[in-house]
């Protein structure tokens, strides 16, 4: 197996507003080893984004703050690095791209000088026509053959083109580690399934490893080797892809399984999942999908289940599967028992 | 409307400095490629050119009719308040004042269109030949004014922006308040104080040392003492320009801290901000190079707008400091009723006023590529 390239445990990202703490990330482990594809799901708001712009220390701090936890990345500890030190990886180690290509080329400047900063940035001792040749080698490398290309500005660009830019400028340093920030959400579906391609192409030739951010379970089904899901600031299970879609085991991921619309089936109306995602600054006290949740137990609603493995590679957050669930249970009966 | 700047894609701040301008977009990319851009940027400088005679035709009417409705008549202010009412009469007929008004206005028209802005009535010199050497006292000063604005005023905005909501943000924000609010009669009389009367560091008036033996050709200061090689002329002319550059560019320096604050408080929440980041770009380049110049396009219509205001003299400050400016020139004319010093001068500055705001224009696309000239 291959060598551990991300290792995030426990991370803790609390936001203090003035209306108290919002607790965005909540205890997430994610690992990713080199040369993998790792998707990460889960609903708006339930901390993804914020958990990949934690490890490339691009969120704003104050309001944000790690209040615990690790993330190693290649050996080396990021939370406790300088802001100088951080800068020098972003861009040249580890790279990442976002969901709305349309507004993440800075607008002023050409699609060449953006490039060029890119690399020089990193690499200094290349000349600016060395990298010019680089940038162009990038962008033929994703599918943008045109000479004049570095001479224009994003606004002559259409958005499939653009991501396609942004991916050869996350990728012109040759990054370990890339980070996709719902690179598809924002373009048209034969534009999706194209840089989904070329994603793919670029991890095989490059070895270069993808945590790919998404709600779109079809491309996690297209692209990722290993899933990762996570509900309101937390993991609720991994797999890798094939048994998290065959057998999923947290109700939640049965759900958002559930809510993909299929062909064959001749269903009245889509499944949803019931309820809202929970309020951050007031969590259930248990599970934190109880409150949503079919199964839902006596237990599930008092004390908050730990990640536990189910099957090899196969955790999932909850008590349906837990092994200390009868520990859990007898708890809470011996507390009612004596409270009463 | 705000048809003859075209963004495209785009919500970017939309400047309207020229209601007059009504044209659609139409400079595609092949137009680019085939390197017709430049000619059509051409085709659009003139086209403004033209649209000024309209606009200085109205202003020359405007200012006529203001300049005859000011009680009182130019002979009167000649002879002096106890001159024979037959004396006035005839000096009147004979300056042709007695015409009607519009013959009055067709006859000063047609000779600014051969080029003559008239005589004044005081000194009896044509104001073309006379006009000069305060139009350069005042560009060379306004110029002075704009570097201090601009440079203090995006600083100071772009330090706010940097730090919202920071003691920094609030001490700047004051300043600019205060800049704004200040009058400026004041703060150049308190600059004086100062400066000049109590530490005795600089002069409290004037272009230059009087006493000094300094040939003026160009009547710019700055530009005669380079070309000869003065330099203890040049450091005098600094000495004197400080204090009403200062004066002058204080509240221009707080309307673009102002403006730059917002707008880069804007640009600083941008995606293309956070992918600098992602990139590796560090601080200092992303606030000067990627953010700023997205910021910039606001600044630009307020820097247009307020040079073309200092250029129109500012007659306060010139009074004060005994600056030799249009404005006191302009003030003066009022003053004694000279009606073609007044006209001719407002003609000028207005002229002057159109023209920087269209290179303004013009400028907005160097900074911003998706600003494009397009044709009728």
């Amino acid at each position: 197996m291959a060598n551990t390239l991300l290792e995030i445990s426990e991370l803790k990202m609390h936001f203090h507003t003035d209306k108290g703490v919002v607790k965005a990330v909540d205890g997430v482990d994610i690992t990713v080893r080199e040369g993998e594809i790792v998707g990460l799901v889960g609903e708006s708001g339930c901390g993804k984004s914020v958990t990949s712009l934690s490890v490339m220390g691009l969120v704003p701090q104050p309001p944000g703050k790690i209040a615990g936890g690790s993330i190693k990345f290649n050996g080396k500890e990021l939370t406790t690095l300088s802001a100088k030190e951080l800068q020098k990886l972003r861009g040249n180690e580890m790279a990442m791209i976002f969901q709305e290509p349309m507004t993440s080329l800075n607008p002023v400047f050409t699609i060449g000088n953006q490039m060029v900063e890119a690399i020089r940035l990193h690499k200094k001792e290349v000349s600016k026509q060395e990298a010019r040749a680089l940038a162009l080698e990038a962008l033929k490398s994703v599918g943008i053959a045109r000479d004049g290309v570095l001479d224009e500005y994003p606004h002559q660009l259409s958005g499939g083109m653009r991501q396609r830019v942004m991916i050869a400028m996350a990728m012109v340093c040759n990054p370990k580690l890339l980070i996709a920030d719902e690179p598809t959400t924002a373009l048209d579906v034969t534009i999706q399934a194209q840089i989904l391609d070329l994603m793919r192409k670029l991890n095989k030739e490059t070895n270069t490893a993808i945590l790919m951010i998404t709600h779109d379970l079809g491309v996690v089904a297209e692209l990722c080797e290993r899933v990762i899901v996570m509900y309101a600031g937390q993991v609720v299970e991994e797999a890798d892809v094939r048994t998290l879609f065959k057998n999923p085991k947290h109700p939640y991921t049965a759900g958002l399984l559930k809510s993909i619309p299929q062909l064959d089936q001749r269903r009245k109306r889509l499944y949803s999942i019931p309820g809202n995602v929970p309020n951050p600054r007031n969590m259930p006290k248990g599970c934190r999908f109880a409150p949503r949740c079919e199964f839902a137990m006596e237990v599930c609603r008092e004390k908050e289940p730990e990640l536990s493995p189910i099957e090899k590679n196969h955790i999932s957050r909850c008590w349906l599967h837990s092994e200390q669930k009868e520990e859990a249970d007898r708890d809470i009966v011996g507390n009612t028992a004596s409270s009463s | 409307m705000c048809g003859g700047i075209a963004v495209r894609n785009a919500a970017v701040f939309s400047p309207c400095p020229d209601a007059s301008v009504l044209f659609d977009p139409v400079l595609d990319k092949e137009t680019v490629l085939n390197g017709k851009a430049g000619e059509i940027v051409i085709a659009y400088a003139i086209r403004r050119v033209l649209m000024l005679i309209p606009v200085l035709i109205g202003m020359s009417i405007i200012t006529f009719s203001i300049v005859h409705a000011i009680p009182g008549s130019p002979a009167q202010a000649i002879l002096g308040d106890r001159a024979n009412p037959e004396a006035v009469k005839q000096l009147n007929e004979s300056m042709g004042l007695n015409d009607p008004l519009y013959v009055q206005y067709f006859r000063y028209l047609g000779n600014v269109l051969q080029g003559d802005l008239g005589t004044s009535y005081k000194t009896g010199r044509p104001i073309l030949d006379e006009i000069g050497p305060y139009l350069a006292a005042t560009v060379e000063l306004a110029v002075m004014a704009m570097i201090i604005a601009v440079f203090f005023g995006v600083n100071l905005g772009i330090l706010s922006a940097w730090r919202q909501n920071s003691a920094i943000d609030y001490t700047s924000m004051v300043i600019a308040l205060i800049g704004v609010s200040m009058p400026i009669f004041w703060l150049g009389l308190l600059e004086q104080w100062v400066f000049a009367q109590e530490l005795g560091w600089l002069p409290s008036n004037g272009r230059i040392d009087p006493r000094m033996t300094f040939e003026s050709i160009t009547h710019f200061y700055f530009i005669d003492a380079l070309i000869q090689g003065d330099f203890y002329a040049l450091q005098d002319a600094f000495n004197h320009i400080w204090l009403p550059a200062i004066a002058l560019g204080t509240i221009p320096m707080a309307i673009i801290a102002r403006m730059t604050r917002s707008s880069m408080l804007e640009v600083m929440r941008s995606d293309y901000i956070r992918t600098a980041r992602a990139k590796g770009v560090g601080e200092v380049l992303i606030v000067y190079k990627h953010a700023l110049k997205n910021a910039f396009i606001p600044i630009l219509t307020v820097f247009g707008l307020q040079m073309g205001l200092l250029l129109g003299g500012a007659v306060l400050t010139e009074t004060i400091f005994s600056w030799p400016g249009i404005g006191r020139y302009l003030y003066d004319a009022i003053v004694s009723r000279d009606y073609p010093v007044i006209q001719s001068g407002i003609l000028v500055i207005a002229t002057i006023f159109v023209l920087i705001n269209l290179i303004v224009d013009l400028l907005y696309a160097y900074v911003d590529p998706r600003i494009q000239y397009g044709k009728e």
